[in-house]
């Protein structure tokens, strides 16, 4: 899955969007007996780092990956140091900012083992909705959330049929892998409907 | 997907939902249209329809293939993985999957919307295959390829998907020509695509590929997929 790496957005944007998967890898180390309370435990470690989005609980047991989006780098560093105390073998990729992500890792210690670049979008680019509607349907890496939801929610917040916040819970629904950050949804959808330019 | 024209009430919320806009009211009915819909069920989970007209069909062949490569909780009974891909570059600190001297890439079709037909995953599998690529055994696309020229079922070619992602690894001396073949498609290819780049970071911090993608003209985001290298075997 490349399901977060193709987030789009302008660099201040992306400073308050980070998400942490684990996975182990099939046949090697997720064949023992307490592999999957140790991905348990990765769950617990990330909610209780503040994230704004988790993969929903009931998916804990029975999804190969969790994941969960976080709006600050201080958070995705405690939960790294707590992941180094703990030891528990598991694989963490994180997603976001490289120059943010490498030199939180080089505080906690660590050197980063493998990255997987962005080269972006090519192909006919221009069936694609604009840049500020992308902003918020790549936050589902899936492509669950439609650009209309997002001109329809812009719509009634506008008018005043719906809160911004409700409008981002909303369309954060669609998105099962809890990696759709609805605080930067916030932001966007407030500059969208232009409450904030 | 189906809209029971019985029960819909035209009130248009499948309408907003659908990621491929491909549900039209015509005399106040929804309707799906069924060429263009890709089989992602976003319409009957998230559309929280009042008279709950949107239903699952029994999918045959080869419809059916639309699914796996759409709707996000059906998984893929070659990858055992829920998604469209593979474990890629998230286990590498365990796998050593792509090596110090190997270049992974992946190519998603269809992404960051309005999806794509089957057939266009053939435009890169055969001329990758031209210039020796071998796609990863574990890829939902790998298990479409019917001969070693990179060609796929016949059947399927016209079927519509959200995306699918094309996943290889070669050394680092091929990239070059890997990236011409992705410059080429560029200008034939009747939808969009994503590529990501995958390489092991060096332990001074530097990334080999970085400097060749820049020469090849391609421009790198500034956000990425980083393994930190806390897996264990």
């Amino acid at each position: 899955m490349t399901h977060s790496l193709h987030r789009t957005g302008k660099i201040n944007d992306l400073k308050s969007d980070y998400i942490i998967l684990a996975m182990l890898a099939a046949g090697m180390n997720d064949k023992y007996a307490d592999s999957k309370q140790k991905l348990l435990r990765v769950a617990e470690i990330l909610n209780q780092n503040n994230p704004v989005n988790i993969i929903p609980k009931p998916a804990w047991k029975i999804s190969p990956v969790i994941t969960a989006t976080f709006i600050d780098i201080e958070m995705v560093k405690n939960a790294i140091q707590t992941l180094i105390q703990e030891d528990l073998g598991v694989s963490i990729v994180i997603s976001g900012l490289i120059s943010e992500i490498q030199e939180a890792v080089k505080e906690t210690g660590l050197k980063t083992h493998t990255i997987h670049l962005s080269l972006g979008t090519f192909g006919r680019k221009e069936l694609l909705p604009s840049e500020e509607i992308l902003e918020i349907t790549t936050m589902c890496g899936h492509h669950c959330v439609s650009p209309q939801s997002v001109k329809y929610y812009v719509e009634l917040i506008k008018s005043g049929k719906i809160s911004v916040e409700n409008a981002a819970k909303k369309l954060s629904k669609p998105c099962v892998c809890g990696i759709f950050n609805p605080t930067r949804a916030n932001t966007l959808l407030n500059k969208l409907s232009g409450i904030f330019s | 997907m189906e809209i029971k024209a019985d029960l819909c009430i035209g009130c248009g919320q499948c309408i907003i939902i659908c990621p491929v806009q491909v549900i039209k009211l015509i005399d106040n009915i929804a309707v799906i249209d069924m060429n263009l819909c890709v089989e992602c069920s976003i319409c009957k989970r998230n559309a929280d329809c009042p008279v709950n007209a949107i239903r699952s069909r029994r999918l045959k062949w080869p419809r059916v293939i639309r699914s796996p490569f759409s709707d996000v909780i059906s998984t893929h009974k070659l990858t055992g993985i829920p998604g469209r891909g593979t474990e890629e570059m998230k286990t590498n600190d365990v796998t050593n999957h792509f090596g110090v001297d190997e270049i992974g890439f992946s190519i998603e079709i269809g992404r960051p919307g309005g999806g794509t037909h089957l057939g266009n995953i053939e435009l890169f599998t055969t001329k990758l295959t031209s210039i020796g690529v071998n796609f990863e055994r574990e890829s939902p696309v790998s298990a479409l390829l019917i001969d070693d020229n990179g060609h796929i079922k016949k059947d399927i070619k016209e079927e519509r998907v959200l995306s699918a992602i094309i996943e290889f690894k070669v050394p680092i001396n091929k990239a070059t020509l890997v990236m011409q073949v992705i410059k080429q498609i560029e200008k034939n290819i009747d939808t969009v695509f994503t590529v990501g780049v995958i390489s092991q970071v060096m332990k001074d911090g530097t990334i080999p590929i970085l400097d060749l993608l820049i020469l090849q003209g391609f421009s790198v985001r500034p956000n990425a997929k980083i393994n930190i290298g806390l897996g264990k075997v």
